[in-house]
């Protein structure tokens, strides 16, 4: 509980600093502080030392799975204000709200990984999409970042309504909102489970879908990904998305086999669907930006390994994708918020003017794409293993690992825009030693998870 | 073939569907009542279009202007901030009725919400939201 | 020991090298490779118990940083690794991409890669190193290639790693098959001879291997990758990394599918003599020299795969030594190729002529290596080509008469090479040119040497694979 507690006041006391304090950087520190103080609290909670306790009435339970993620988005929200703090700053007038809906997003976050009925589970997303509409169209003399946020807020309010929908049928199959409930009718003298709470969950699961923007529920992400700034892009592409996924495996973990056979057919399909529309309309993007929104949706496809494993290399390997995933993208967008030009030519030549950006945003891409040695190749290892571990058909790996392979055409062309083409990558402003160092210590940081991934899981089990 | 299965468990697996059969029958009715009867007058009613008839209706006067005129946006921000604060009030009935039973507990558990939605009255103030001219 | 020395000289000398400036990090490269070849010697005369390393590595996986030289085949490929890099950096030094220090460095993590294919005893290391060798040989291709690199270099990429990562759903698919589940090579092995593994896990195995080779119809990246790479890589891509195929699929693919590969042996050995007569026509129609070359390398290739899979145990002999003989052969071969553009300036064989009466002792060594190419008795060739032969003609007579047209061809295409090079009149082009300097006759002088005495004296190689032979036979 404490993540919850702790985000949501650092909320309120950013908001507060928002109209006390004018200096613009004073915020960024404060940011800092809040999401250090909230890391260490989270851990404290981890190994049980010390936690604020509420009686949640069971709509709550924290289990080291769900905190360990908390402390995964946490520090990579850390990072992530860190290394693009002063890009955050910059996007409007209201420097100190971003903060103040980054930290109700976390709190939205540590809702999702530790929720125990449906209802907390909507509040959930609901904090953490309401946020999300507003950072959305944060940027608002661009009119493309007003349209993104009028469309993400449509479509997420429809979605809502689905979750909502199927809520309520789950509700009125099992009587109460439990995480747990099974509903089941007596039908010819055997159990059956009921139709209502099927269909239920099939709409809680489109709408987290279309949160995940797993095909075919995708439609929504280039235009929002590209419209919004790119500093936010950055932080909705990736924690925020990797959360949704921790909600729903928790959610079909809770009631497995409950859509029988059916699930055998429609999850492979969204998963071939994902991938292959991800991959194959990033292949023909000019745009890096808009490169990095459909490759988001192909991680997802890959992500969706792990609903489908549903076993404990499954969860380790989401935690890893998290990871891996995180690091590289918000390592790239960072990089990218300070170039002139979002086309892949913007980046001719930027190994010979910054070598050390430059070689950071190829261990990032190449950890995008799973190569051997980046933590983008365990993430990607553990979601196959996991799968042909459950008993997956080898076509769809087969399917799955062509798609890698296509998804290494679009990367590369970033490695090849940097290296081996002739240029001026233009930038807005010369990158600081700071932001180099800790653009240098993410992309160590992949390495490292590359070669010893072990590293990462010692701390969810002790 | 799984997916048909997934089908017919609909219809047989749960006898909730089949309870469901009656309500299905009388929406299937009811839309198709209205569907024919706005179709066939619309087939078979006579049809004669005038200027007169097509402009919009303001109780006989002749229509003046445009509907849509702008509107300053504070009034949306006034009018939202308002339900906020409407809503808040209306978690006080239940709580005026329960207020001995719920104890201390539930003492500190309005003061909790109240003291949130003061910080956010605070802030809204102190950001100007309610002044009325720049 | 010496396992882990041999890929971490050159990974810890590569790092260090992408830090240095000017010239001295030539030395620098030069002195771990020869290092290296020490280690690598050493292994030759060295006790079992330091030939292999084992590990800790991802217990929760199930995989072990386990490496080890388990037989001849191990201790030769390192062999010829080690011994090639050598070679080429001495005789390239010339080359215009022989001048920066990430040149070097990403060369050397180039040896450790390979090193780390030849040595892993792991299937998931093994993987890894596969990929590793790679990324490094992008780099190198697309930054000093030719015109046309990014797209070439881009191509041979993409092809490899499909390749690879089928063959990690293949290994993937294999581990979870066991009982106990586990990469190690000997489990892997011994679950084999139960016969558990389906025969499209073969062919998940089989594509990254007959890419890496490449065998017909899988090698259209390679004659434009040679073509298009700067040559010391070139060098390492046809003399070392080709070897990498046809490597794995002697220590994994035989012993992992004996059903497999004996049922679909017919189909890869009927690729393989397509793709040897189609590679050798085809180059005899070429003018670019690196490309003549390229289209060679496939030839020799494919008669080696076909024997892989058809062969007795002496025709994997014959395999096993031709993989170490092609290697420093073509390696000899590309050394003149890259001196004669280095003088002229030009690839093209049409615009060449009389060099022998302007470079006497290139063109000396240039037929030498050119009969090595022909399989002339007396060269090291020969030895391998005759068991290979012989080895394939008791699996299929009409496909040896088939294969056996390629060596004519071989004979066709290497000879007019050497005579438009080296005979004829001498032109404007070819008026400037002197004898080479030092360092690449040194070079190939050494490859001159070595392919005279082992065509006389085949014996200590063949020595050296009896055990890997024994062992692959003794399994099936």
């Amino acid at each position: 509980m404490n993540a919850i507690i702790v985000s949501a006041v650092f909320g309120v006391l950013m908001m507060f600093a928002s109209f006390l304090v004018n200096n613009k950087n004073v915020y960024r520190y404060l940011a800092i502080i809040g999401l250090s103080v909230l890391l260490l609290a989270n851990i404290l909670e981890t190994y049980a030392i010390w936690s604020i306790k509420f009686d949640s009435f069971l709509q709550l339970s924290f289990e080291r799975f769900g905190l360990f993620f908390n402390s995964i988005a946490i520090a990579a929200t850390l990072f992530y204000v860190l290394l693009s703090g002063k890009d955050i700053v910059r996007v409007g007038n209201y420097s100190a709200e971003y903060f103040v809906l980054i930290f109700f997003i976390l709190c939205g976050v540590s809702l999702i990984t530790s929720y125990n009925s449906l209802l907390m589970l909507f509040l959930g997303i609901e904090i953490i999409s309401i946020p999300l509409y507003i950072l959305t169209g944060s940027d608002k003399k661009n009119l493309k970042s007003n349209e993104a946020a009028l469309k993400y807020f449509l479509m997420g309010a429809f979605s809502t309504g689905l979750m909502l929908m199927g809520i309520a049928l789950s509700y009125g199959a099992v009587g109460n909102f439990g995480l747990e409930g099974r509903g089941v009718v007596a039908f010819g003298g055997s159990m059956r489970v009921s139709f209502l709470e099927v269909a239920g969950l099939l709409l809680l699961f489109i709408s987290m879908s279309f949160k995940a923007s797993a095909a075919p529920f995708h439609f929504w992400t280039p235009d929002v990904y590209e419209g919004a700034p790119s500093v936010f892009t950055s932080f909705m592409a990736t924690i925020v998305k990797a959360t949704v996924f921790i909600g729903m495996i928790k959610l079909l973990e809770a009631r497995t086999g409950i859509f029988g056979p059916t699930w055998q057919i429609i999850l492979p399909l969204m998963i071939v669907l994902t991938l292959a529309i991800g991959n194959i309309t990033a292949v023909f993007q000019q745009s890096v930006k808009r490169m990095l929104a459909y490759s988001s949706i192909a991680q997802a496809g890959f992500m969706l390994f792990a609903l489908w494993s549903a076993n404990d290399m499954g969860r380790e390997g989401i935690l890893l994708y998290s990871v891996a995933y995180t690091l590289a993208t918000v390592g790239i967008f960072a990089v990218l918020v300070k170039m002139k030009d979002y086309t892949f030519d913007g980046f001719n030549g930027l190994a010979a003017k910054q070598p050390l950006v430059a070689a950071s945003v190829a261990v990032f891409v190449l950890s995008l794409a799973g190569i051997p040695l980046t933590a983008g190749f365990f993430a990607k290892y553990f979601m196959l293993a996991s799968a042909i571990k459950s008993g997956a058909g080898v076509w769809l790996l087969v399917v799955a690992v062509v798609f890698a392979a296509v998804s290494v055409y679009y990367y590369f062309r970033l490695i090849q825009a940097m290296y081996f083409k002739e240029g001026e990558a233009e930038m807005f402003e010369q990158p600081t030693n700071s932001f180099k160092g800790m653009l240098a210590i993410f992309a160590v940081l992949l390495i490292v998870l590359g070669i010893a991934p072990s590293l990462l899981f010692n701390y969810l089990y002790f | 073939m799984l997916w048909t299965n997934f089908l017919m468990n609909v219809s047989t697996a749960s006898n909730t569907a089949v309870d469901y059969f009656p309500i299905g029958i009388q929406l299937i009715f009811a839309v198709g009542f209205v569907a024919t009867m706005i179709g066939v007058s619309a087939l078979i009613g006579p049809k004669r279009q005038t200027s007169d008839k097509l402009q919009s209706f303001e109780s006989g006067i002749e229509s003046v202007g445009n509907a849509r005129q702008p509107m300053a946006i504070k009034y949306f921000l006034v009018a939202i901030l308002f339900v906020l604060f409407d809503v808040e009030v209306i978690f006080f009935y239940p709580y005026a009725i329960n207020f001995r039973d719920l104890g201390w507990n539930g003492f500190f558990a309005v003061l909790m919400f109240v003291s949130l939605f003061l910080a956010g009255f605070i802030y809204i103030i102190k950001k100007g939201a309610l002044k009325w001219e720049d | 020991m010496i396992p882990v020395l041999l890929i971490t000289l050159p990974i810890f000398s590569g790092l260090m090298a992408f830090f240095m400036k000017g010239q001295s990090v030539k030395s620098w490269a030069l002195l771990s490779s020869f290092a290296v070849l020490g280690i690598s010697i050493w292994s030759l005369f060295s006790d079992a118990n330091l030939l292999s390393y084992s590990q800790a590595w991802l217990p929760s996986l199930g995989s072990r940083f386990d490496l080890t030289m388990q037989d001849g085949l191990s201790k030769l490929m390192c062999l010829l690794t080690a011994l090639s890099f050598p070679l080429v950096l001495i005789s390239t030094q010339q080359n215009s991409s022989n001048q920066s220090p990430h040149f070097f460095a990403l060369m050397l993590l180039t040896q450790a890669g390979l090193m780390g294919v030849f040595l892993a005893a792991d299937a998931l290391l093994f993987y890894f190193f596969w990929e590793l060798a790679l990324i490094p040989v992008y780099f190198l291709c697309s930054i000093w290639g030719g015109e046309k690199r990014i797209a070439v270099t881009f191509k041979f990429f993409i092809y490899t790693f499909v390749g690879s990562i089928l063959m990690l759903v293949g290994i993937l698919s294999l581990y979870y098959m066991q009982d106990t589940p586990s990469f190690a090579w000997s489990s892997l092995t011994a679950n084999a001879s139960k016969g558990i593994y389906p025969n499209w896990a073969f062919w998940l195995f089989f594509l990254a291997f007959a890419i890496k080779m490449p065998i017909f119809p899988l090698h259209t990246w390679q004659p434009d990758a040679y073509e298009q790479s700067p040559t010391p890589v070139t060098m390492i891509l046809s003399g070392v990394m080709v070897k990498m195929g046809l490597f794995a699929a002697i220590r994994w693919l035989l012993p992992l599918f004996p059903k497999a590969t004996e049922q679909f042996a017919w189909v890869i050995v009927c690729c393989s003599v397509i793709g040897m007569i189609y590679a050798s026509l085809l180059a005899i129609r070429q003018d670019d020299i690196k490309r003549l070359i390229a289209y060679s390398s496939i030839a020799h290739i494919g008669l080696m795969s076909a024997v892989i899979f058809s062969g007795n145990a002496s025709g994997m002999g014959g395999v096993m030594i031709q993989m170490f003989h092609h290697g420093v052969n073509v390696i000899g071969l590309w050394i003149v190729a890259n001196a004669i553009e280095q003088k002229l300036g030009t690839r093209s064989l049409s615009e060449m002529g009389g060099l022998a009466q302007k470079a006497p002792t290139l063109s000396i060594l240039l037929v030498v290596m050119s009969l090595a190419n022909v399989a002339l008795p007396l060269t090291n060739a020969f030895v391998g080509e005759f068991l290979m032969f012989n080895s394939l003609f008791k699996y299929n007579v009409w496909l040896t008469a088939v294969a056996g047209i390629s060596i004519i061809l071989a004979a066709v295409y290497t000879l007019n090479m050497v005579q438009k090079v080296i005979y004829g009149e001498v032109n404007s082009l070819t008026e400037k040119a002197t004898d080479t300097p030092f360092n690449v006759n040194f070079s190939l002088v050494l490859i001159a040497i070595l392919i005279v005495v082992m065509g006389v004296y085949p014996q200590p190689l063949l020595d050296l694979t009896k055990d890997a032979v024994t062992q692959l036979f003794a399994q099936q």
